[in-house]
């Protein structure tokens, strides 16, 4: 049973945090080597590409997509997707995408090209997985000078910061609500029980050390 | 473009009406038990209930009730912060 429970809250947790860490804003130092148009055919991963086109018909079964490809600061390479996420999920209402392709193809700096490489920092979410073929999708681009910039991630620092206080406030109250309404009452229930059957087996009553037990709690002896 | 905005403005009404009945309702019975209490604290004259009724109602005008209009009005103005930051900044 504590197998059980542990992995259920485990696994719990473990979608929470790989939710937020898809979804959230992350920041990559990367130069630009090219950047193209690939038809995409959605098949099993169509959950990892935009699906709220904004202007185009809805729900596709295939769209040209852009992408820009790049390699990192360790000289390995990531190709990012640059799509509209639009007033869909996740919400960066993202309506730019040819925009930024502009942008991404204007700042092009390949090894071959004999200049002094330029860098840039490449906002995005997502992941990348060679197995499932999804892509981070770009959100924002700008150049900076050299590659070891820091980057403080102020999003995700208030994103995180307003969830966790949401969530508690409402743990809290609820805590507060449980300890004041139900708990009496299932005290109420575990000693009327008592009192009908009178079949004491502890002094704390039944229901009482059955909530106990959904709770985690080991009755006290 | 039309359709995911009527989406996103259906579905984003509905929840914060939603959130936001519930918090009205929360926040009044926060009120009506810190008035209650106040009478048996301080007050204990005349009538608990028409105390309680009357404290409501200052409560009814104040600022604070007003401010749970920001409900809907944050997550608006978040938005558009949002598509302005990403798309024209």
């Amino acid at each position: 049973m504590r197998y059980v429970k542990w992995t259920f809250i485990g696994s719990f947790w473990l979608l929470v945090a790989s939710f937020l860490h898809y979804t959230l804003p992350q920041h990559d130092v990367v130069r630009i080597t090219d950047t193209y148009l690939e038809r995409i055919d959605f098949g099993e991963n169509s959950i990892f590409w935009a699906n709220a086109p904004t202007g185009d018909a809805v729900n596709p079964q295939n769209r040209d997509v852009f992408f820009i490809q790049t390699f990192r600061t360790n000289e390995r390479p990531m190709i990012y997707r640059n799509e509209d996420t639009g007033w869909g999920w996740p919400p960066y209402f993202k309506f730019n995408t040819s925009n930024l392709q502009a942008q991404a193809a204007d700042l092009e700096s390949r090894s071959t090209s004999g200049q002094q490489a330029q860098w840039v920092v490449i906002r995005h979410y997502g992941w990348r997985n060679e197995f499932l073929s999804i892509y981070p999708n770009a959100i924002k681009i700008w150049r900076v000078d050299s590659p070891d910039v820091t980057i403080i991630p102020w999003i995700n620092i208030i994103i995180l910061t307003l969830l966790t206080a949401f969530f508690w406030a409402i743990w809290v109250r609820w805590r507060r609500f449980r300890e004041a309404r139900i708990d009496p009452v299932l005290e109420d229930i575990g000693d009327s029980l008592e009192a009908a059957t009178d079949h004491v087996v502890d002094r704390r009553g039944k229901v009482r050390r059955w909530w106990d037990g959904v709770r985690g709690k080991t009755p006290a002896r | 473009m039309v359709v995911a905005l009527a989406r996103l403005i259906v579905v984003g009404f509905v929840v914060l009406t939603v959130i936001y009945l519930s918090l009205s309702f929360y926040s009044r019975s926060v009120r009506r038990s810190k008035l209650r209490r106040k009478w048996e604290e301080d007050i204990r004259r005349g009538d608990r209930e028409e105390y309680v009724r009357r404290g409501l109602k200052i409560y009814d005008r104040s600022l604070r009730r007003k401010l749970l209009w920001g409900v809907y009005i944050v997550p608006v103005v978040t938005i558009a912060v949002v598509i302005y930051l990403v798309n024209f900044n």
